[in-house]
């Protein structure tokens, strides 16, 4: 290798904040497709598994299967208790709204991954995009956010403040996309 | 000097990984985040039975997800050794042998979890249908004990698999604070 080639990789050209951004947004952009995901899988399990009439039967604690899980007997009474608060609580739109969420976010998040491994590379659209995909997810949390809002205190324990941690950082990043973009526009000026 | 300049980005885009192998580490990092969001909240549904069917569907999305990494981890080594790329330049000895021994204890922990994993389903009695399609032959007769030993190990080395992605990440946010190029190698430059 070359020295001019180490030169160009050893310092990589292109504003640092973009380096800092894009590693924040990949890496929690990973973080943030588990997060969704997880979410749109909740979703579908309850569902296709909760009974139509949203009526759950006593729990059934086999011994060997509380050996196996290394639970008590209450707490097996408390994994179908949480289900059954879960039912309970969530108003009929809920659900509808709650999937579309994640399946809009677990979407955004992976571009997230792919507007900041742009900005790592220092590509010339990146910071352009940044703003949108990390404005869409702030949105997507703030949508969340009233939703969660109003359903009632047992989903507001479950998902409130969560949800208000990701907006509260996708306002950062959205923020930050756009200030670092308009310090590199003065730059070049 | 332009014609120099040309010649070294070149030179510096072949430093990097593969579009493959980047696609491939992209997957494998989004996927394993999802089984450890997901298996957290999975694990607190309630107890198979007939009238609870809550488990289901995740524990199997779990275990073909699982499956599917074992095999994307093959393709990425095999890319990997097929297309090398350039030893790092401006790493201090140590911070070498640390990422030398950090990718190697990835490699080995992600097929030790997924194997464990593997092997814990088959002594459990419970059948694995690859993406609901591949009937997988059941390695092991049901064994309570078997399966509990498998499902400890399963536990201890995806706890481990997360400590070695911590390392892994602290390096790759470390890079891409400093600057210095070295994260750009995992982006498809």
């Amino acid at each position: 290798m070359s020295d001019v080639t180490r030169s160009v990789i050893g310092s990589a050209p292109g504003a640092a904040w973009e380096s800092w951004l894009g590693v924040v947004a990949i890496v929690l952009g990973v973080l943030l497709t588990a997060a969704h995901g997880t979410e749109w899988t909740r979703q579908h399990v309850l569902a296709i598994a909760a009974p139509a009439n949203g009526e759950l039967p006593p729990a059934e604690c086999p011994e060997d299967e509380l050996i196996e899980e290394g639970l008590s007997v209450g707490e097996c009474e408390q994994l179908v208790s949480n289900v059954r608060s879960y039912l309970v609580s969530a108003p009929s739109w809920f659900p509808g709204l709650m999937t579309s969420l994640s399946a809009a976010g677990t979407i955004l998040a992976l571009a997230s991954v792919v507007v900041g491994a742009a900005l790592v590379d220092h590509r010339a659209w990146a910071s352009a995009a940044a703003i949108p995909v990390f404005g869409g997810l702030a949105l997507i949390d703030a949508i969340g956010f009233i939703g969660v809002i109003n359903a009632g205190p047992i989903l507001r324990g479950l998902y409130l403040w969560n949800v208000l941690e990701w907006f509260v950082i996708h306002l950062m990043m959205t923020v930050g996309a756009a200030a670092g973009r308009a310090a590199s526009a003065d730059t070049a000026g | 000097m332009e014609r120099e300049r040309d010649v070294t980005t070149v030179e510096a885009q072949r430093d990097g990984y593969s579009r493959t192998a980047v696609i491939v580490h992209w997957l494998l990092a989004v996927s394993i985040f999802f089984l450890f969001a997901s298996s957290w909240w999975m694990l607190a549904l309630p107890l198979p039975s007939e009238e609870f069917r809550f488990r289901e569907f995740p524990f199997q999305l779990h275990k073909n997800i699982g499956i599917t990494l074992v095999f994307l981890l093959a393709l990425l080594l095999i890319v990997r050794l097929k297309q090398r790329p350039s030893p790092l330049q401006l790493q201090k000895p140590w911070m070498r042998r640390l990422a030398l021994i950090d990718h190697v204890a990835l490699y080995v922990l992600i097929v030790a979890v997924c194997v464990s994993g593997y092997l814990s389903s088959s002594y459990s009695g419970w059948g694995t249908t690859l993406w609901w399609a591949i009937d997988l032959p059941n390695w092991g007769y049901e064994n309570e004990e078997l399966n509990i030993l498998y499902s400890d190990i399963h536990l201890w080395t995806g706890w481990a698999l997360l400590a070695v992605l911590s390392v892994h990440i602290a390096g790759a946010v470390y890079h891409a604070f400093r600057n210095d190029g070295i994260v750009r190698r995992m982006l498809g430059v």
